[in-house]
C-alpha cells in the first residue's frame, strides 16, 4: 500500500494536475469569503463539468476548492462576524473581537496556519490510516450516532457560556427547522405548507446566511456616519514569517484540534461545524485564561480553524471506503468521483490506485499552498475590504447573499426565506439569544431524529437498544458530563470561596 | 395590402421552418432533465448515455444534460412531462419511484403523461446478511424468519422504493414477516450491515458488487443471471420466485410526434448493442437492460399496479 502511495505521486507533480490544485485553493478561498457560496455549492456546480477532464484535475479542483473553503470561510466571520461557511461560525467568537482590537491580519493569519496544520493532518489521516479509523466508522450504528448528535447539541448549549435557558431555546429553533420536510422514514410532508421547496427540508446555507448575514449588515448601514471601519494601519498586517513565532504556544490547541476534526470526520453526517465548536470547547477548557476566550483570544481561532479544516479529507475516509460521506461536501465529491467510475468500497484502493492516492497526495498539498496562497491573499486584499465606506461594503454584502442564496437551487422561494431567517435573526441577535445553537440545531437536529428512530426500529420499540453498548454508554456519560459539569464546577469554586 | 403580403410570407416561412423540424429534426439543442443533482446515479447514466444518444440521432444532435434535483426526483419528472412535447425537451425516469410517487404523495402528473422512450438501466435486487448474523444462507435466513416474525431487521434505503417492493414480494411469496429499517439511501443501509447493526439488507447489485467479501450474498432477483456479477446465484436456481430491481430510463412529455418519437427510440435501441456504450456503463456500476417504446410503456404500468397493490393492502405512510 505505501509503495502505491509513492507510486502515485510522480503524476501528481505534472502540470495540470498541479495547476489544478493550485487554482482549486484560490477559487475554494473566494468562494469560501462569500456569505451564501459553498464549498458543497462550488463543487456541484463543478461535477458535471468534469466529465470531459482527466480524473486528477478534476480531483486536484475538488480537493483544492474544498481546502480554500475551508479557510476563506473565515475571512468575513473574522472581519465581518459574518461566517462564510457553516463551519466558520466558531471563528467569530474571537476572530471578530480580534479584528475589532485592530489585530485582523494576525487573525487572518492564525486562521490560515491553523487551516493548514488541520488539512496535512487530515491528509495524513486520509493517505495512511484510512482502512483502520473506517472500522472506527462502522462502530458507530443508529443508536451511537444519535447520541453523538445529542452530545454535540449539549456541548453547544451548555458549554458555549452565556445563559443556557436562552441557549436551549436557540437549540429548539434550529431543531424545529430541521423538522420541515420530509418525515424520514415515512416521507410524509412536515410543515411543507403544500410547497414542493420545501420538501427537501431547508438548507443550511439559507439558514446561515438569514441568521448570521443580515443583522451585521444591518449595523453597517445603521451607522453611516461613522467613517469608515478600521483603518488599514490597524489590521496589523505583518508578513506571514514575521506572524509565525507568535504562533508557537498553540502547537497543543493544533494536535488536539486535529484529533477532533479527524475523529468528527470519519463519522457521517456531522461536520466542519460541529467539530470546529468541539475543538474550541475544548481548547478553551485546557486553557489557563478561560476569560479571555470570546474577547478576541487568537488561540480559539487556531482552535476552530484547525478542527474545521481536520475533518476535510478524513470525511473522505468512510467516503472512500463505505460510500458514506462524512460531510455534504464529501458527498458532492462522492458523486465527482463516480463520474469518473472510481465506486467506493474496499476494492477501490486495488483497482485504482494512482487516482485514489494521487488525490490523498492533491490534498496534502491543497492543504500546504493555502498557507502560501492564503496568506498573502488573505491579508493583502480581503483584509482592506474593511477600507471600504460602511454603506458600500453593506450593499456589496447584501448582493452576494442575495446571489448566493438564489443560486443554490436558482429560486427565490430561498431568497425570501433567506431574508425571513435574517429578520428572526436580528431579533435573536437584539435580544441576546446566541445563533450557534440554531445551526447546530439544524444540522443535528434532522440527524438526532433519523437515528433515533432507526435505533428504535431495530430494537423493534424497545429504548433499551438506545444503551445496549459500550460505545452508546461512553457518549452517554460524556453527554451528562457537559450537562451537569459547569454547574458542578460552580457549586465547588462557589463554595471554595465562602468557607 | 403590402401588410397582408407580409403576413403571407411570414405564414409561408413558419410552416416551411416547421416543415424543416420535422424532416430534420433535431435542428437545435435537446435538453434532458435530471430530476437529482450531478454525480447521482441518474444523472451519470444521462450524461454517459449522451454521447450514444447524439451519435445515433446523427446531423450533430447535441444533448444538454440540465439537473433539476428535489424531492426524490419529483421536481424534474414533473418539469419534464409538462414540457412541450417537440422532441427537445427529455427527462430521466426511475422505476418503481416515479410512479410510487404517483400513490404516496400528490403529484402532478400519472403514467400516461409521458411518451416511453427506452429504460436503459435495470439493477436487480440482493438479499444480502451481515457476517455476524450467521444468516449465510437462504434457507437459514427464511428459517429464522418462520421461526421468529420479525425478529430479522431489513436495512434498506427508504420505504416506497424497489428495496421495499422486494421486501414485500419476499413476505408474500415465503409468508414471512420481517422488521424494516428504511435508511436515506443505500450506502448507510450498508454501512450498518458491515457494522452489524442490522441483519439482513436488500440492496442492489451494483452497491454490492465491491463488498462481496464483507457481507454474505443470498441471491439476486433475476430470471437469469446479471452480467453484471455472473458469479452471484439467482432466487429462481433456489427455487424461489423474486424477480425486482431498481430501473432507470429515459421520457418524453406524452404527445410526441411520431416521427420524432419513432428517431428516438431508433436511437435509443441502437445504443443497446453498442459495445462502446455497455462498457462505459459497466465502469460507472450501471447494469444495462434495455426496454424501448410500448414495451417500456408496459413495464411502467406493471409497477404502477404492483406499487398502488401494496399500498392498499399495506400503506406506508
Amino acid at each position: 500500500m505505501y509503495a502505491d502511495l509513492l507510486n502515485a505521486l510522480p503524476d501528481v507533480f505534472s502540470l495540470a494536475n498541479f495547476a489544478a490544485v493550485v487554482i482549486g485553493v484560490i477559487a475554494g478561498i473566494v468562494v469560501g469569503a462569500m456569505p451564501g457560496l459553498s464549498a458543497t455549492m462550488a463543487i456541484s456546480v463543478l461535477v458535471p463539468f468534469t466529465f470531459g477532464l482527466e480524473p486528477l484535475v478534476a480531483l486536484g479542483l475538488m480537493a483544492g476548492i474544498y481546502n480554500g473553503a475551508m479557510y476563506g470561510g473565515a475571512i468575513p466571520a473574522v472581519l465581518l462576524r459574518i461566517p462564510g461557511t457553516p463551519a466558520a461560525v466558531a471563528t467569530t467568537f474571537d476572530g471578530y473581537p480580534m479584528a475589532q482590537k485592530g489585530e485582523g491580519g494576525f487573525a487572518l493569519q492564525v486562521a490560515v496556519v491553523s487551516s493548514a496544520f488541520g488539512g496535512v493532518a487530515s491528509a495524513f489521516a486520509l493517505m495512511l490510516l484510512a482502512p483502520p479509523l473506517s472500522k472506527v466508522t462502522l462502530l458507530f450504528g443508529p443508536s451511537e450516532v444519535f447520541w453523538v448528535a445529542i452530545f454535540g447539541l449539549a456541548s453547544i448549549i451548555f458549554l458555549l457560556g452565556g445563559n443556557p435557558v436562552k441557549g436551549l431555546i436557540s437549540a429548539c429553533f434550529g431543531v424545529f427547522v430541521s423538522v420541515v420536510g420530509s418525515d424520514p422514514i415515512y416521507g410524509n410532508d412536515r410543515f411543507t405548507f403544500g410547497q414542493l421547496e420545501m420538501l427537501d427540508g431547508i438548507n443550511i446555507v439559507i439558514l446561515l446566511v438569514g441568521l448570521y448575514a443580515l443583522p451585521p449588515v444591518i449595523d453597517l448601514l445603521e451607522t453611516p456616519l461613522k467613517t469608515d471601519g478600521v483603518k488599514s494601519s490597524k489590521l496589523g498586517t505583518e508578513p506571514i514569517w514575521k506572524a509565525l513565532p507568535r504562533m508557537k504556544s498553540y502547537w497543543k490547541t493544533w494536535v488536539r484540534g486535529s484529533f477532533i476534526g479527524i475523529w468528527i470526520g470519519i463519522l457521517p453526517g456531522a461536520g466542519g461545524s460541529m467539530a470546529a465548536f468541539m475543538s474550541y470547547n475544548e481548547a478553551r477548557r485546557a486553557s489557563n485564561t478561560p476569560e479571555t476566550w470570546g474577547e478576541g483570544e487568537p488561540e480559539g481561532v487556531a482552535a476552530a480553524e484547525v478542527a474545521n479544516n481536520a475533518d476535510t479529507a478524513s470525511a473522505l475516509i468512510p467516503a472512500l471506503t463505505l460510500g458514506i460521506p462524512g460531510t455534504a461536501v464529501a458527498a458532492v465529491m462522492l458523486g465527482g468521483l463516480l463520474v469518473h467510475g472510481l465506486q467506493p468500497g474496499p476494492m477501490l484502493f486495488r483497482d485504482n490506485p494512482d487516482i485514489v492516492f494521487g488525490f490523498m497526495w492533491q490534498f496534502l498539498f491543497g492543504a500546504i499552498l493555502l498557507v502560501v496562497l492564503g496568506g498573502s491573499l488573505a491579508t493583502n486584499s480581503f483584509a482592506r475590504l474593511l477600507n471600504l465606506p460602511r454603506p458600500l461594503l453593506g450593499s456589496v454584502i447584501i448582493v452576494l447573499m442575495l446571489i448566493g442564496v438564489y443560486s443554490i437551487h436558482g429560486r427565490m422561494f430561498d431568497v425570501y426565506l433567506m431574508l425571513g431567517f435574517g429578520a428572526i435573526g436580528w431579533v435573536m441577535d437584539r435580544l441576546k439569544f446566541p445563533l450557534p445553537p440554531v445551526v447546530l440545531g439544524l444540522i443535528l437536529g434532522g440527524f438526532a431524529e433519523e437515528n433515533l428512530r432507526l435505533a428504535l426500529r431495530i430494537g423493534r420499540g424497545d429504548p433499551m437498544v438506545l444503551f445496549q453498548n459500550t460505545t452508546s454508554l461512553i457518549l452517554v456519560a460524556l453527554t451528562i458530563a457537559v450537562i451537569v459539569g459547569p454547574s458542578l464546577k460552580k457549586r465547588f469554586t462557589g463554595k471554595g470561596k465562602a468557607q | 395590402m403590402l401588410n397582408i403580403v407580409k403576413k403571407t410570407a411570414l405564414a409561408g416561412a413558419l410552416i416551411l421552418s416547421a416543415g424543416a423540424a420535422l424532416a430534420e429534426y433535431p435542428e437545435k439543442p435537446i435538453e434532458v432533465i435530471v430530476g437529482y443533482s450531478a454525480g447521482g446515479g441518474t444523472d451519470v447514466m444521462a450524461r454517459t448515455a449522451a454521447p450514444f444518444i447524439e451519435k445515433y440521432l446523427g446531423d450533430g444532435a447535441s444533448i444538454v444534460v440540465k439537473n433539476m434535483p428535489g424531492a426524490s426526483g419529483q421536481i424534474g419528472v414533473t418539469e419534464a412531462a409538462n414540457a412541450d412535447p417537440d422532441g427537445y425537451t427529455l427527462g430521466t425516469f426511475n422505476l418503481p419511484g416515479m410512479m410510487a410517487r404517483t400513490i404516496d404523495r400528490e403529484a402532478d402528473y400519472d403514467r400516461d403523461s409521458f411518451s416511453y422512450l427506452a429504460n436503459v438501466v435495470n439493477d436487480p435486487n440482493v438479499i444480502v446478511t451481515s457476517k455476524s448474523s450467521g444468516l449465510d444462507t437462504l434457507d437459514a435466513l427464511l428459517a429464522e424468519a418462520k421461526a421468529n416474525p420479525g425478529a430479522i431487521t431489513v436495512g434498506m434505503s427508504s420505504l416506497g422504493g424497489d428495496d421495499h417492493f422486494a421486501l414485500i414480494k419476499l413476505q408474500n411469496a415465503t409468508e414471512t414477516e420481517f422488521t424494516i429499517v428504511p435508511f436515506k439511501g443505500s450506502a448507510p443501509a450498508r454501512t450498518a450491515l458491515l457494522g452489524g447493526h442490522v441483519a439482513m439488507g436488500i440492496l442492489n447489485i451494483s452497491e454490492v458488487a465491491e463488498f462481496q467479501d464483507q457481507l454474505n450474498v443470498l441471491g439476486v432477483a433475476t430470471n437469469e443471471r446479471s452480467q453484471f456479477a455472473p458469479e452471484l446465484p439467482t432466487f429462481k436456481e433456489q427455487g424461489l420466485e423474486l424477480v425486482n430491481g431498481s430501473m432507470r430510463g429515459f421520457i418524453a412529455p406524452a404527445g410526441l410526434p411520431e416521427d420524432v418519437q419513432a428517431k428516438l427510440i431508433d436511437a435509443f435501441t441502437q445504443m443497446a448493442s453498442d459495445q462502446e456504450f455497455l462498457d462505459a456503463m459497466a465502469a460507472t456500476a450501471n447494469p444495462v437492460e434495455v426496454v424501448a417504446g410500448e414495451e417500456f410503456r408496459q413495464l411502467t404500468s406493471d409497477l404502477y399496479d404492483l406499487a398502488k397493490g401494496v399500498w392498499d393492502t399495506t400503506p406506508w405512510n
